[in-house]
């Protein structure tokens, strides 16, 4: 597929469309859109970048680049880790919406709230805390507070209460999108046009799940109406040790398999192996012998069940259940039972954690000079095996083997997460990155395990080379919105 | 042999590929979600909502544009390395209205140095041949040709002090501690330089003025001039050689001095003295039991906050804490004394204002973005010169957030924020009077020394 290079009269286009304040082909202004870690390691410096703030900008935009057949590109933000899916070959126009930044609506008694795409869970986290402190919106845990409700939520991201409820993608009640062929629809009950977004379903098929986990390759999402539950006072957090992957997969199921009462009250479930504490400080300045970490009670693997209640009598019953069924554990069927202990958390620590939004996972830079997150979904009872297989190619490409991984819905499935620290200055890092990455994703499609957010070069073309029927489909139905495949182009192998 | 602005960016390439765009930098308390604020405030520059994070990049709230916000610069760096970008206006144009507050820096979990890394895009900006901005030339022109970028003739920079009756402390020969005045108390607000040496005189200080002082080149670091802010360094340093101690009454000043000449300075160079600035001084003493205030009709009740300057506030403490990172073996241990020594480091002015409210009677506030979160007053980083309406709309920003807390005053110890916060004032009609704290001593005559020994 070949795309029109944007030129001075497409600019002038964009320009005639947004105002000469809100369209550029600046070159500084068009590099510093730039994003090559955390997600990805490949990025192109778009050729004109635009920041609308109407709807029917955006429909003006997409209709004109359609026309011109101008790849597109939006952002809202900076998706929930940094520029997750920056503008990659052949750039074309990168939309910012940024400026599509307003909370429109809260509705307690319905349960959402309504926001652009632009609103960044840093600003809705401070909104609702001083509005609607009884309330808290679905913001990712770990992501940066510039990362957007939006992004997050179309990514099928993480949210504070995930392990519970599910991914972010289930919070979502209705949209609004615009489609590259100049239509606007709003999905769920928003599709007629005097109801509230209150359903997800109401009108037969859902067109909105199509489009989750799209990366902008679809269409722009420009309205959103998202779940908001209760932000009880009662909180704490559990930990739990052990010595091995097993044992902390194990333990964790059988509390999510209760599916009531306490796995609803685990908001979330997240862990992962020492290295996960040492990466976070540079590799000249810290101890690599996991005898330091021990010292500091650090187990060699461990699980955080982060609990909300509505009393303290809810929260109490809560944390004793989950003692009392990880002391039953370590009894009768732990692989390594003298391994299995809980950790005492100082009031601080118990906070830091408990603390949303967060900038958690960002300090992994700092151990070299850039980290990259490969993701991958497993069912839960096999996110040890990952654990194992990925911490050994790590260290077999002289990575740190560091792991974090965390339950979705209540262990129905693991997001696994493998941090590599590397230092990104140097080019053979960035090969060896690669390589790995196409390693162990060969090996992990093998056993059945997806790639969540695919890299466009490796994740995608893989993954999709052993699904055709369903790219076929997803080709197909692509083309009926964007019939010239002028979104995000390449990005989901897509055309 | 001093480096260039490429080679300082090269060093840096390090600390640039850190930055995963992750932009918590664009926020005032990234970390801090959930703190508690004073809520929903209307002030003249619009609505802000003084509670968990807040955007407080200056350039990035003015220009919107990703360039504008510290990410994106750290990025065009980044593709300047790497060489997929050049310099050129285009790029001069979005990494020059940059205040440099450093708020970026604070809030980086990587630890990224910001503002050494814009300084010294910009520096290599200015060799690979792109003219800097008019207003900047200008500023350089007038440096070179007076020693001082406000076209003062050198013979009266230390007017006020002869007009003060002052004047026997100019090359006091006899003195080991120097007041290095810097050219805006010197030519513009005299009235801080004048408050500062009389404080000194009541402290019993044996100070000197050089009569060879000229412009400590803040103005030329920051905006990538770094021959011109290398000559006058070099013309510091030999008229201040024979002192043990320099004091300081501006912010910049005392950054520039402390912490950019060292790094401008070769290879094994030192500083040949102390800096210290003179709030620090008061605020031992006051620390020590030596001095306190005198009660004050006129101040009694009136709501006094205090504006942190970047230079002497979050500056200070992001060196401290590359400082302590660079020389520690164990960062996870050592990171609890970094932050201990920060918070001790931003104590020493609210040492002076806290005995003010306890002996004077003042009502002490607090604005909402304090310390390392506080947000910039729009003068630093060649802006005020260079982009005077974005600077003072900046300016108007920090006022408002003054006005936010009902503050009667609005201090702070920086003459270079005094005269842009002050502007503001009058420009937007904040209604405030702006102050310095040791202005006010001064002005209104509470000093204690009774028990000074």
């Amino acid at each position: 597929m070949s795309y029109k290079l944007p030129d001075e009269k497409d600019l002038d286009a964009m320009i005639g469309i947004v105002g000469k304040d809100y369209a550029t082909n600046n070159k500084a202004i068009t590099a510093s859109y730039l994003s090559k870690s955390v997600m990805g390691l490949e990025a192109q410096i778009p050729d004109i970048v635009v920041r609308p703030k109407y709807i029917e900008e955006i429909r003006k935009i997409l209709l004109y680049c359609s026309a011109e057949k101008i790849a597109v590109s939006p952002i809202s933000g900076g998706l929930s880790g940094g520029f997750a899916c920056p503008t990659i070959k052949p750039a074309g126009v990168m939309l910012d919406l940024g400026r599509m930044n307003r909370i429109i609506e809260v509705d307690t008694d319905n349960r959402y709230v309504v926001v652009e795409p632009g609103v960044t869970i840093g600003e809705l986290w401070a909104y609702m805390h001083k509005n609607y402190p009884e309330w808290a919106p679905p913001v990712p845990d770990g992501a940066p507070p510039a990362s957007t409700v939006m992004g997050d939520a179309i990514d099928r991201g993480f949210s504070l209460y995930t392990s519970s409820v599910g991914p972010q993608g289930d919070n979502f009640m209705c949209g609004e999108i615009v489609f590259p062929n100049g239509d606007i629809v709003r999905t769920g009950s928003w599709a007629l046009p005097f109801a509230k977004p209150f359903y997800k379903y109401g009108l037969g098929p859902d067109i909105w799940s199509f489009l989750m986990g799209s990366q902008g390759a679809l269409g722009v999402m420009t309205k959103v109406a998202v779940k908001i539950y209760p932000h009880p006072k009662f909180k704490t957090v559990v930990v739990w040790g052990m010595s091995n992957p097993e044992d902390m997969q194990d333990l964790t199921l059988e509390i999510g398999k209760q599916e009531f009462g306490i796995a609803h009250n685990t908001v979330m479930v997240q862990g992962g192996n020492y290295p996960l504490v040492m990466t976070r400080w540079p590799k000249d300045k810290i101890p690599h012998d996991y005898e330091f970490y021990e010292q500091l009670g650090i187990s060699k693997w461990w699980m955080n069940w982060e609990c909300w209640a509505q009393t303290q009598e809810e929260l109490d019953y809560v944390v004793n259940r989950i003692n009392k069924m990880a002391e039953d554990f370590k009894k009768n069927r732990a692989k390594d039972p003298d391994s299995i202990k809980p950790q005492e958390l100082h009031p601080k620590q118990i906070a830091s954690r408990l603390k949303k939004p967060n900038k958690i996972a960002v300090p992994y830079s700092f151990w070299e000079a850039g980290f990259l997150f490969i993701t991958f979904y497993t069912p839960w009872n096999e996110c040890a095996h990952f654990a194992k297989m990925y911490t050994a190619a790590m260290e077999k490409y002289g990575f740190p083997p560091v792991m974090w991984i965390a339950s979705i819905e209540r262990c129905r499935q693991a997001i696994c997460m493998p941090i590599i620290c590397f230092d990104s200055t140097k080019q053979s890092d960035i090969e060896k990155v690669q390589e790995m990455n196409r390693e162990t994703t060969e090996y992990a499609l093998k056993q059945g395990w997806l790639n969540y957010r695919p890299d466009p070069y490796i994740h995608a073309p893989l993954t999709y080379s052993q699904a055709g029927m369903y790219w076929k489909y997803l080709r197909t139905m692509k083309k009926i919105f964007d019939p010239n495949m002028i979104m995000h182009p390449g990005r989901l192998a897509l055309p | 042999m001093a480096k260039t602005g490429m080679e300082r960016l090269k060093e840096l390439e390090k600390e640039i590929y850190k930055c995963i765009h992750c932009k918590a930098c664009r926020f005032a308390y990234s970390g801090e979600p959930s703190r508690e604020g004073i809520g929903e405030f209307t002030g003249k520059q619009g609505t802000v909502l003084y509670e968990g994070m807040v955007d407080a990049c200056p350039a990035g709230i003015e220009y919107g544009w990703e360039a504008f916000w510290n990410a994106g610069k750290i990025w065009i760096a980044r593709s300047i390395l790497s060489g997929d970008l050049e310099f050129s206006d285009e790029v001069r144009d979005v990494i020059m209205p940059c205040i440099t507050c450093g708020q970026c820096s604070a809030q980086c979990e990587n630890k990224i140095p910001t503002v050494d890394i814009i300084e010294s895009l910009r520096a290599a900006c200015v060799e690979a041949g792109v003219p800097m901005i008019e207003k900047h030339q200008l500023v350089d022109r007038l440096v070179k040709e007076l020693n001082n970028p406000y076209g003062g003739k050198a013979e009266d920079r230390f007017k006020w002090a002869k007009d003060a009756g002052l004047g026997k402390y100019i090359n006091n020969k006899n003195a080991k501690v120097g007041y290095y005045v810097g050219c805006t108390a010197s030519y513009r607000q005299i009235e801080v330089a004048i408050a500062t040496a009389k404080i000194f005189e009541q402290l019993g200080v044996d100070f000197t003025l050089i009569e060879e002082e000229v412009c400590c080149g803040s103005p030329f670091f920051r905006v990538g001039a770094v021959d011109t802010a290398q000559e006058l360094m070099r013309k510091n340093l030999e008229a201040f050689k024979n002192l043990d101690t320099v004091y300081f009454s501006c912010a910049g000043c005392y950054r520039t001095i402390t912490i950019d000449y060292p790094k401008w300075m070769a290879e094994g160079e030192k500083l040949p003295f102390k800096t210290m600035h003179a709030f620090e001084l008061v605020s031992k003493l006051i620390t020590e039991g030596q001095i306190k205030f005198k009660p004050n009709k006129e101040l009694k009740g009136k709501v006094v906050t205090y504006h942190d300057p970047c230079h002497t506030g979050r500056h200070f403490a992001l060196e401290m804490e590359q400082e302590m990172i660079k020389n520690s073996k164990n960062l996870m241990f050592d990171m609890r004394k970094v932050n201990k020594a920060i918070d001790a480091w931003f104590e020493i002015p609210r040492v002076i204002l806290r005995k003010l409210e306890e002996d004077v009677g003042i009502k002490f506030v607090e604005m909402y973005r304090i310390k390392n979160n506080s947000m910039c007053c729009g003068a630093g980083g060649g802006v005020r010169a260079g982009y005077p309406d974005f600077s003072l709309r900046t300016a108007s920003l920090r006022c408002d957030e003054a006005n936010a807390v009902k503050a009667d005053i609005l201090t702070t110890e920086c003459p270079f924020c005094w005269r842009n916060l002050s502007d503001a004032n009058d420009l937007y009609n904040h209604g405030m009077q702006v102050m310095g704290v040791l202005e006010m001593i001064s002005k209104y005559n509470l000093l204690d020394t009774a028990n000074l020994k």
